[in-house]
């Protein structure tokens, strides 16, 4: 029977898909609302990894589609070319010589490294909406193309944009901004989004059934993998989530629907705080017999390789059916993480420690049974408080990314 | 005075209250108290209507229900509460 808990959670669901599809169609339609970012490349013809650059750059504006390419090839742009130089300060010795804003590259090398460098350049200045230094000199030269116009305006200096800023967080005081690390804050996140003895229910059942059997080799494999499926599924999810924010890239309205919901989830996770509320409500008693049932069926299983199989399966259907309509924390988290300036597999490493920190109390409580053959609890005191701390962070989060998003850019 | 106590093995709270119970009712022997599994139990379960887990209700000497309490409590806090009922 449906009822109106389902289709709260399929009105969730739609609602999500539709901003996923509004999203892809705004992308396409090139409906931003963003400042462009000019990157002048001056090349020669005859330079080969002028070619790999241009090539890169052509890639690099579909992606950001407020990125503008000005190619100039230094012959018929000597001059300028000499001006823009001998102005920035960094002498023309070799091609390709990319400017953004005030910033150079010499050379190109390979798309990993020097194009990495000019698009964390492309972001920096998107953010920071840094004056276009080439138009300033092309315009004082008579020869800036109709239409085009000087945008941006001053860039911070390094000094600012290392030092971060100062500001002052309820409860935890005066804190300088530069100082919250991306682990600090990856342990806060995961820490709220997975510490619940309300969501435990099917680990605790599986367990007691095997504390039942008095098969300690069962309890220690079948329960070792049901964890372990279930923190799999989890870490897909979130890639699935960084590689949407890295897809979109830095669609600004993007970034401001993650901080409204941040902001929204802050909200109700200092409500819950301020409920008191130390009790579990009752899963559905329907869905509720049938996973138990389906547990109680594989671990009675004979073949031992047929019941690992059936739980890992089980975790994958338990864990699908939670994520799909609760992605609230992971999509916050993601986004932050999508916004700093990290190599490839530090992205993934911290989603392995966001993992690590999510799984924590269905990996104490596991522990412990096994250790004492008992199954124990684990007081909801800790989520109440995970909620006041972790609801104000999120609270926070969700206001520097609607209005201060330079100030959650790690690295 | 007697204590209903509804619970479940695969609830969290409910495993936290049993040893506290245990020490309760080794500290108070006037103290009746039954414990019932909600998924076992289920028609005393849906008779008091319960909306969290554990849920502990309170009956007096008529049997009749005069308080509830759901989620996990403190012992003390418990303690006290059963001593200044206790002739309900």
């Amino acid at each position: 029977m449906i009822t109106t808990k389902h289709m709260r959670i399929l009105y969730k669901c739609l609602l999500l898909f539709f901003i996923f599809l509004s999203l892809y169609f705004l992308k396409a339609n090139n409906i931003l609302a963003q400042d462009p970012v000019y990157v002048t490349i001056f090349y020669s013809e005859t330079c080969p990894h002028c070619v790999k650059e241009k090539f890169f750059l052509d890639k690099l504006s579909q992606k950001y589609p407020y990125l503008n390419i000005r190619e100039l090839e230094t012959t018929d742009n000597r001059e300028l070319f000499q001006k823009v130089s001998e102005r920035l300060r960094k002498p023309a010795r070799g091609v390709p010589y990319t400017v953004i804003g005030e910033e150079v590259v010499v050379g190109y090398q390979s798309d990993d490294t020097t194009g990495k460098q000019i698009e964390n350049i492309v972001i920096e200045h998107s953010t920071y909406k840094c004056t276009d230094f080439v138009a300033g000199v092309m315009e004082e030269e008579g020869i800036l193309p109709q239409g085009e116009k000087i945008v941006g305006g001053d860039c911070p200096d390094d000094e600012v944009k290392q030092k971060g800023v100062l500001v002052k967080l309820p409860v935890l005081g005066t804190v300088d901004s530069s100082s919250l690390s991306l682990p600090v804050l990856t342990f806060l996140i995961a820490f709220m989004d997975g510490f619940n003895p309300c969501a435990m229910w099917v680990l605790l059942f599986l367990i007691s059934l095997l504390i039942g059997l008095k098969d300690k080799k069962k309890l220690l494999i079948l329960g070792s993998a049901f964890i372990f499926v279930s923190g799999a599924v989890y870490f897909l999810f979130l890639a699935a989530w960084l590689n949407v924010f890295f897809f979109l890239g830095f669609v600004p309205w993007l970034r401001s629907l993650i901080g409204i919901i941040a902001v929204i989830s802050g909200i109700l996770h200092l409500r819950d705080y301020h409920r008191k509320r130390t009790g579990c409500k009752a899963t559905d008693e329907k869905k509720r017999k049938k996973i138990f049932g389906r547990i109680q069926s594989i671990i009675h299983t004979r073949s031992f390789w047929l019941a690992l199989a059936g739980i890992s399966a089980l975790a994958v259907t338990v864990n699908m059916l939670e994520l799909v309509c609760s992605a609230g924390l992971p999509a916050i988290y993601t986004q932050i993480l999508a916004l700093s300036r990290l190599p490839a597999w530090q992205y993934y490493l911290y989603l392995l420690f966001y993992i690590a920190i999510f799984m924590l109390d269905d990996m104490i409580i596991f522990l412990i049974a096994v250790k004492t053959w008992q199954t124990i609890g684990i007081s909801s005191k800790f989520s109440r408080y995970s909620n006041l701390i972790g609801g104000i962070i999120i609270l926070l989060l969700g206001i520097f990314l609607l209005f201060k998003p330079e100030w959650v850019m790690f690295g | 005075m007697k204590v209903l106590k509804f619970g479940a093995v695969w609830c969290s709270g409910c495993l936290l209250m049993v040893p506290r119970w245990q020490e309760i009712e080794k500290k108070l022997p006037w103290l009746k108290t039954e414990y019932y599994d909600i998924d076992k139990d289920v028609e005393v379960a849906k008779k008091y209507r319960l909306t969290d887990y554990p849920a502990f209700i309170f009956l007096d000497k008529d049997d009749q229900e005069f308080h509830r309490i759901y989620g996990e409590i403190d012992k003390k806090e418990l303690v006290e509460y059963l001593q200044d009922n206790k002739n309900k």
